[in-house]
Order: structure tokens, then sequence, then C-alpha cells
């Protein structure tokens, strides 16, 4: 295109950046206008009250709880769901037999719709039903069944499983495409030096992709504080909140009890979280994008 | 290779417990959708029920689940078809453009897919609500072509960037219209990133629950992700029928991935990895 198609360019964008524009950035504003106003079921009508939800959802016993589980929820999908990502890429990256055929099988659970896994985890979790508790009772491990996701001890480690159970196969397809690209050389010269697979994995392979590892990592953080499905159908936050997280609080308070104000103020708090990870993302895609040419 | 034979062994044990690992739920699902009502549950559970049957299958293909399907179709199919239009035409514009406010516009699409969608929410639905658009199909169809849209430009941006822009010279110098260009030479091109696009959007919208669930608020307009949800509180206790409703909403997009399924992986590990 030349300085004279400029039409043609702005022809082209308008579409997308209105439609970003009016449905994504003015609704990103307009949540920070409605924090500061109150709306309850009683009184529809919205009044300003300036910080005063701000106040009072600082105030409650719940805000503490929520950030909690929310540190905890994001730090152990993000680290197991990479661990066992990564692992998975190296192992499905040695050319065993049958290779072709699990590699694409594992992406399953990534392509099998975010309710169907929550229901299908439920029925797994089922106290009286469920394959879980028949697994570890025939095994031995457990007399009694387990009541995995009614009890407030339990819940969040049975609700960060099925996460890490989706989710790894997406950390899985982006580390197995960056291994691929490894100098091969490389690996060559450090099997001839004597190096083992372990020296090998550390003093070549994590060096050589841990751009993609730093990057990656970044960006699973991003998408696992906004996760709203499995969680809501799993648990609805429950029990005693004791797996309420941003997302399902911000649903519940605004379509549940049609409390916008207070939903918006939560939505405030998330946003500027995200604020947070995202300046992380961008200064460590800075950091790898400098680091490139030199590598 | 020249892994000793323990090693082998001890990863290819590895290999057969994460399939297990992946398939196990799948493979229960299966069974429980294929057990006839009258077979009770036992603890420990039976695998795979004595006397299979598709009973489950006839009885959950009931006519609200009819309805659920169709709305899933029309919102996805729609979503998918304006999504990869529009997507492609602004990755066009951001490929080819070498404007510093053309890269500043990119980047506020990038930062856009990052944007929670409970944060964005409640205003939406006020809009929505303003526009007498809930519980419509074109309340879905916008927000989800909305959030889709920034990925889409990001991975067709991708495509479009490792295309030869020599043909699209030579074209020129023939004295086609950009337009003109963009129809002949860059679609046709593009088709492999198209393919990659519209398999992410169904792959998003058929599962979307958030929206779903605070915009549609009739049987009628409900769609298979809430639909499903409705149907843990009224048939909590029939799992059979649960499990095959849950198979009938899986099957079309791991369908859809597996025939695909290079397509996709391509578009989306070229930009992940390159950065």
């Amino acid at each position: 295109m030349t300085r004279k198609d400029n039409w043609l360019i702005w022809a082209f964008l308008a579409p997308t950046l209105t439609l970003l524009g009016v449905f994504l950035y003015y609704p990103m504003i307009g949540t920070v206008i409605e924090s500061f106003y109150d709306t309850s079921f009683i009184s529809p009508e919205p009044r300003f009250v300036g910080w005063a939800v701000y106040e009072k959802v600082l105030n409650s016993r719940q805000f503490s709880e929520i950030v909690w589980n929310s540190v905890i929820w994001t730090l152990g999908v993000v680290v197991l769901q990479n661990l066992l990502g990564f692992f998975t890429a190296v192992l499905l990256n040695q050319g065993l037999p049958g290779q072709g055929v699990i590699r694409a099988l594992v992406l399953l659970p990534f392509v099998l719709p975010g309710v169907v896994t929550a229901i299908l985890w439920r029925f797994m979790y089922d106290p009286q039903l469920g394959l879980v508790n028949s697994i570890f009772i025939r095994l031995g491990l457990f007399e009694d069944s387990a009541a995995w996701l009614a009890s407030s001890d339990t819940a969040m480690a049975a609700v960060i499983f099925v996460a890490v159970w989706k989710g790894f196969p997406f950390s899985m397809l982006i580390y197995l495409a960056a291994l691929q690209n490894v100098d091969k050389s490389q690996m060559e010269a450090a099997t001839l030096d004597g190096a083992g697979a372990l020296r090998r994995l550390i003093d070549v392979v994590l060096p050589a992709i841990r751009d993609v590892i730093l990057v990656n990592f970044v960006l699973t953080l991003i998408l696992t504080f906004n996760y709203f499905d499995i969680v809501w159908v799993l648990t609805r936050g429950g029990p005693q909140n004791a797996t309420h997280i941003f997302p399902t609080k911000i649903f519940e308070t605004g379509f549940g009890q049609f409390r916008f104000g207070e939903a918006a103020t939560y939505g405030v708090f998330s946003i500027l979280v995200l604020a947070v990870l995202v300046a992380i993302y961008v200064i460590v895609q800075r950091a790898t994008a400098n680091r490139r040419p030199v590598a | 290779m020249n892994a000793s034979k323990s090693t082998r062994v001890i990863q290819i044990a590895l290999q057969i417990a994460l399939a297990a690992f992946v398939l196990l739920p799948f493979f229960w699902m299966i069974s429980v959708s294929l057990k006839p009502a009258t077979e009770p549950f036992a603890i420990p559970a039976r695998l795979w029920p004595q006397d299979p049957t598709l009973e489950n299958y006839v009885t959950a293909f009931r006519p609200e689940f009819r309805t659920y399907f169709v709305n899933s179709m029309i919102v996805s199919g729609a979503s998918v078809v304006i999504t990869v239009v529009l997507g492609l035409l602004a990755a066009y514009s951001f490929s080819r453009a070498q404007l510093l406010i053309i890269t500043v516009l990119m980047g506020g699409v990038v930062l856009a897919q990052m944007f929670p969608h409970s944060a964005i929410i409640i205003p939406f639905y006020k809009m929505m609500r303003a526009a007498d658009l809930l519980n419509t199909y074109a309340s879905l169809i916008i927000a989800y072509v909305s959030v889709t849209l920034p990925v889409a430009v990001w991975m067709l941006r991708g495509f479009l960037l490792k295309l030869p822009v020599s043909l699209e010279e030579a074209a020129a110098i023939d004295g086609a219209s950009p337009l003109r260009i963009f129809c002949e030479i860059v679609v046709p091109l593009a088709r492999p990133g198209v393919i990659a696009t519209a398999v992410y959007v169904l792959i998003v919208t058929w599962q979307e629950f958030l929206f779903a669930l605070s915009f549609t608020s009739t049987k009628e307009m409900r769609t298979l992700p809430v639909g499903l949800n409705d149907f843990i509180g009224q048939y909590g206790i029939r799992y059979g029928e649960l499990m095959a409703s849950s198979v009938m909403v899986s099957m079309p997009v791991i369908a859809v991935f597996f025939f695909l399924q290079r397509y996709f992986v391509a578009g989306l590990t070229a930009g992940a990895v390159k950065g």
C-alpha cells in the first residue's frame, strides 16, 4: 500500500477499531465510573456515592478472602500447568513409539468446552458415584468417600486440579514448538562432550527457550486470573467462599444480587491487578526482544 | 538416540500414564453416557456398562437441547464469519501500513485481548439493555465478535507478515487497484491463516459462558453451555443423560479441531514462539 491508499488502510481498520473502542475500551472506563455509584435491588436507580462502595468492599472480610483465594488459585494453576506442560513437551519430544497419536490426544482437554469439563469433573468428584473416590478406595488410600468440592479444605485444590487438567495441553503446545526450534547442532555438541539428558536439558534446552517460558508464564497468569466458567460451574465460589475469586464474585454480586456498584468495584480491583500483570508482560517482552539478536 | 533401555522403559511408562491422566475422564464420560438408566452405580465404579445403550442420547436430545444447539450454531457461526472478515481487513492494514500510529493502535489491540471479561461485563450489559438487545442473538454476537477480534487480528497479522509482498508490488505496477490486490492476491494466500483463526473463534465462542449466562434470560435464547449448566439442577441425579448431553455438546468442536488441527497449531504457536 502506498501513501495515496491511506483511505483503504483506515477503511479496513474502521470496523475493528470501532468495535474494540465501543465494546472493550469504553466498558473498561464504564466499570470505573460504575464503581462510584450505588445500586441495589431495592433502589435500582444509580446514586453517586464517591468512595463509599470502596470503603465497604475494603472493610468486608470477603474482600481479603477473595484476594487470598485469587493468589492461591492463580499461582497454583499457573505453576502446575506450566510445569506439567513443560515436562509433557519434553517427554513427547523424545521420538517414542506412539508419540504422534499421544500428542494429538493430549490436546483433547484443551478443546473440551469449559462447562462440559466442569460438569464432567463434578461427576468425577461426586462422593457417592465419582470415579476419583472409587480409585482412591480401590487403591486402599481411603476408607471412606471424600466430598472434594463440598469441603472448604479440599475445594480449592480440587478446582485447581481441573483447571490444570484442562490448561496444561496449551502450555505443552507452546513448549513443544519451542523445543523443536532448539538448535540441533548444539544438542549434538553437548552429547559429544558427554553431557547426559538432564545436563543437556539444563545447559542447552532451558537457556534456549527461556524467553518462551517467561512469556508463556505471564500470559497464563493473565488468563488464569480472569477465569470464570470452570470455577462457577464446579463450586459457585463455595463452600463458604473457599473458591470465590474475582470473576465469580463480580458475577455473583452483579447478576445474582444486582449490586452493580459493588460488582464494578471488584472489577476495578481486578483491572488494577491486570495492569500490574500487563506491565510485567511488557517488561518481559522488551527484555526478551532485546536479548534475541545477541543470543 | 542413545538413551539406555531402562530410560526408554521409564519414558514409555510415563507416556502411558500421561495418556491415562488425560483420557480417563473422557472414557468415564462416554461409559456413563452409555449406561442404561436401570444399571445401578457401584462403588468401586464399574468402568464399562454391562449392556451399553444409546437410550441416554435419545432422551437427552429433547426439544430444549435442540433449541440450545441451534442457538449455539447461529451465534458461533455468525461470530466466526464476522470476526474473520473484520479481522482479516484490519490485519491487512496492520501488516502493510508503516505509520507510527498504526503501531500504537496494534499495541491497543494486543492490550485489549487481556481485558478480563468479568471487569467489562456490567457496562456492556447496560449498553445492551439500553439498546433493547438483551436476550437476543445480536447481543451475544456483538460480544463474541468484540472479545475474539483482538486475538484474531493478532493471529492473522502474524500470518500476513510472513507472506511475500513482492506479489502485491508486482500487481500494483501492473496497475491493479489496492482493493483488487487485496481480494485477488491476499485473500486466497491467507487461507491457512483464516482457517486457523476460524477454528480459534469457534472454540472460544462454542464454550463461552459468562456473556451467555448474563445476557440471555429465557430458554428460547440459551446457548449450549448455559443450557447444560441448567441441566445440573434439573437432572442432577440423572448423570447418564448429563454425560450424553456433554458428549453431544463437545463432538462438533472436537471434530473440527481434529480435522483442522495442523492449521490451528501452526497459527497459534508461530505467534507465541516468535513473539
